[in-house]
């Protein structure tokens, strides 16, 4: 339990900043989600938190204690590895005895806690088994039993779902979450699929080349990208970003007039729109659009279209029955346009 | 009938001829490799008559071991004591060395060319054949007053066999996920801890198997032994070589040390085996 807090961190790998300086404020039970492609500093980011590795400059404070020089075991933090990283000689009971070990308490506490966690992970009958025997499932959970059975002030998380299959990775999203929930640990939990990110946590951190591009709850990351990086990347199928020129009363793209959303300094802007928001169908400020291809997977139907030469996705709840080659005439309510800023990326509404 | 087909029939040789090459060379491997231990522990059974005579078929004794062991003038049991201390020891050493060594030189993050040039330097040392230092070696040792001792062939073979042991542990440690060892720190590990609870049980297979060659090296080392020893501190490759003398070679009571002095080395095999072949294949397959 505590409060986290990066001030301007850096960090250089020989000539190559990785981290251009990250602010952040993680508040006490917090759990936040750091977003990125690969390479997007996320990782390093996660193990200067650890003490892993060390920041070139800036400051990492617990309970606005200042804890970037000491080392990870006075941290009081814990790591969840993507890899599991459970010690293979030891036993289950070993492995997550092993942080108390260390930490000196006494022999009666330890068992009672270790048979606390583990009947919370569901772990009891495999106690006394080795790493080797249990499925990636169980050993996800053992890694969860070592890092709370410490009670750290904070949980890190290094993309701990990401070895597991499809299914399990979602059964472990909402175990991670309910017992976060329950522990109200500060968490930091590394990951590149957005749908963990916004799902899972409180806040997302979008890391993009070693800079926060926002940290925001999920929907509003959803709701109001900051940034056209953001907005492209988060929602699955991407938004659909056209250029537009902003005009006296409004904006035109797409052969169209959209309605004015924002004040605009320059004409070059970005007019953003995802693909769940376009309708079908005649209406004011419509534009038009050839289906290149439509997939339909039960639940929705996924359309490309060709307006002018530009390739727009649209994402219908409705089964509507369109052929390639068709002209569909589509629109957009004007709370559901996004406009940015050609030049500078930012979001102007 | 299909067994019979001319196809079929092909298929069956092509089969039976691949079989025969492949246990053909096992049986050599196991021939040549067999064979001369089998000889020398045949040999070690029977009268020096009877072994120059050529006989197959023998009446076994055991005066070449009553002899070895209990004659007036053997000196096998303290070869034997001194090849205990000598090859214990040094392995002890070599494997605290190299293991430091070899964990600094994986984990300190040195450049790679360093790393390489050290390892380029390990093998190569065990090009230069050990005969060649041997005469330094006794020069240096008679200098420094440590001649003829237990403690000039512990260092000799300690530095003798440090650069094959530094190889096979670096590789070892190589296979340790780094993962581990950052869980360990994050844990609360201090380093030492982080070694002795840890790294060390994780390649344990590899140590084990890095300390029985070395053990076995030790053991079976003879020019420098030679050099570096005298009548009281001789181990055991010395001391069977003693049986050949200048009039008379005393071929029955070589092969009886001989065949006693393997087993030690045995125990060792029997015993770290199973790390061996584990050890030398870690990482091969995951």
């Amino acid at each position: 339990m505590a409060h986290l807090s990066v001030r301007d961190l850096r960090k250089s790998f020989g000539n190559v900043e990785v981290l251009h300086g990250i602010s952040a404020d993680i508040a006490d039970g917090e759990f936040v989600a750091v977003l990125g492609e690969s390479g997007c500093g996320k990782s390093t980011f996660l193990r200067i938190l650890a003490g892993l590795e060390e920041a070139s400059s800036g400051d990492v404070l617990i309970d606005g204690q200042s804890v970037i020089d000491r080392s990870p075991k006075e941290r009081d933090v814990a790591m969840v590895f993507q890899t599991y990283a459970l010690y293979p000689h030891m036993t289950v009971r070993e492995n997550i005895d092993f942080p108390l070990e260390l930490s000196g308490l006494d022999k009666a506490e330890r068992a009672r806690r270790i048979e606390a966690t583990a009947a919370t992970l569901n772990l009891t009958a495999y106690l006394d088994r080795k790493p080797r025997q249990l499925s990636g499932g169980q050993r996800q959970r053992v890694a969860m039993g070592r890092a709370i059975v410490r009670e750290p002030k904070v949980f890190l998380f290094d993309e701990p779902l990401s070895n597991l299959d499809a299914k399990l990775r979602v059964a472990m999203r909402s175990e991670i979450r309910l017992l976060q929930q329950r522990l109200k640990v500060t968490s930091v939990y590394v990951t590149h699929d957005q749908v963990e990110a916004l799902t899972m946590s409180d806040r997302v951190m979008l890391l993009n080349g070693g800079r926060i591009e926002q940290f925001a709850a999920p929907l509003e990351l959803y709701d109001r990208p900051a940034n056209v990086f953001v907005a492209g990347f988060v929602g699955s199928p991407p938004m659909n970003l056209v250029d537009a020129v902003a005009t006296g009363g409004g904006v035109e793209a797409l052969g169209t007039a959209f309605p004015s959303v924002a004040a605009v300094r320059a004409p070059d802007t970005v007019l953003g729109f995802r693909p769940e928001h376009v309708r079908i169908g005649e209406a004011p400020h419509a534009f038009e659009g050839k289906v290149i291809l439509s997939e339909n997977s039960g639940d929705r139907l996924l359309i490309v279209l060709d307006a002018g030469g530009t390739q727009l996705n649209l994402s219908l709840t409705e089964r509507v029955p369109v052929r390639p080659g068709e002209t569909l005439p589509c629109h957009v309510l004007p709370e559901h346009l996004h406009l940015f800023d050609r030049a500078s990326g930012q979001r102007l509404n | 009938m299909t067994a019979t087909t001319p196809a079929h029939r092909r298929r069956a040789w092509r089969a039976t001829r691949r079989a025969v090459l492949l246990n053909g060379a096992l049986i050599a491997a196991t021939i040549l490799t067999l064979g001369p231990f089998l000889w020398i522990a045949l040999a070690s059974f029977k009268t020096q008559i009877v072994l120059l005579m050529g006989r197959v078929t023998f009446t076994p004794v055991t005066m070449n071991y009553d002899e070895v062991l209990f004659g007036r003038t053997s000196t096998f049991a303290s070869n034997f004591v001194n090849s205990v201390i000598v090859a214990s020891v040094s392995t002890v050493l070599v494997m605290i060395v190299g293991f430091l060594a070899g964990y600094s030189l994986i984990r300190m993050r040195w450049p790679k060319f360093v790393i390489n040039l050290f390892l380029l330097w390990a093998l190569l040392f065990n090009l230069v054949p050990p005969v060649t230092l041997a005469g330094a070696w006794y020069e240096l040792f008679r200098t420094i007053h440590l001649g003829n001792d237990h403690v000039a062939l512990i260092l000799a073979h300690t530095t003798l066999h440090l650069p094959m042991a530094l190889w096979l542990l670096s590789s070892f440690l190589r296979d340790v996920p780094r993962e581990l060892e950052e869980a360990a720190l994050i844990d609360g590990a201090g380093f030492t801890k982080l070694l002795r609870r840890v790294v060390v049980p994780v390649m344990m297979p590899g140590i084990v198997a890095t300390a029985v060659l070395v053990f076995i090296f030790s053991w079976n080392e003879f020019p420098v032994a030679l050099a570096l020893t005298n009548n009281t501190s001789a181990t055991v490759p010395v001391g069977i070589a003693k049986y050949a003398q200048e009039n008379e070679i005393k071929y029955t009571q070589m092969a009886a040390a001989s065949v006693l002095s393997a087993i030690p080395a045995l125990l060792a095999l029997i015993f770290g085996q199973r790390f061996i072949v584990k050890g030398l294949t870690a990482g091969a397959v995951k």
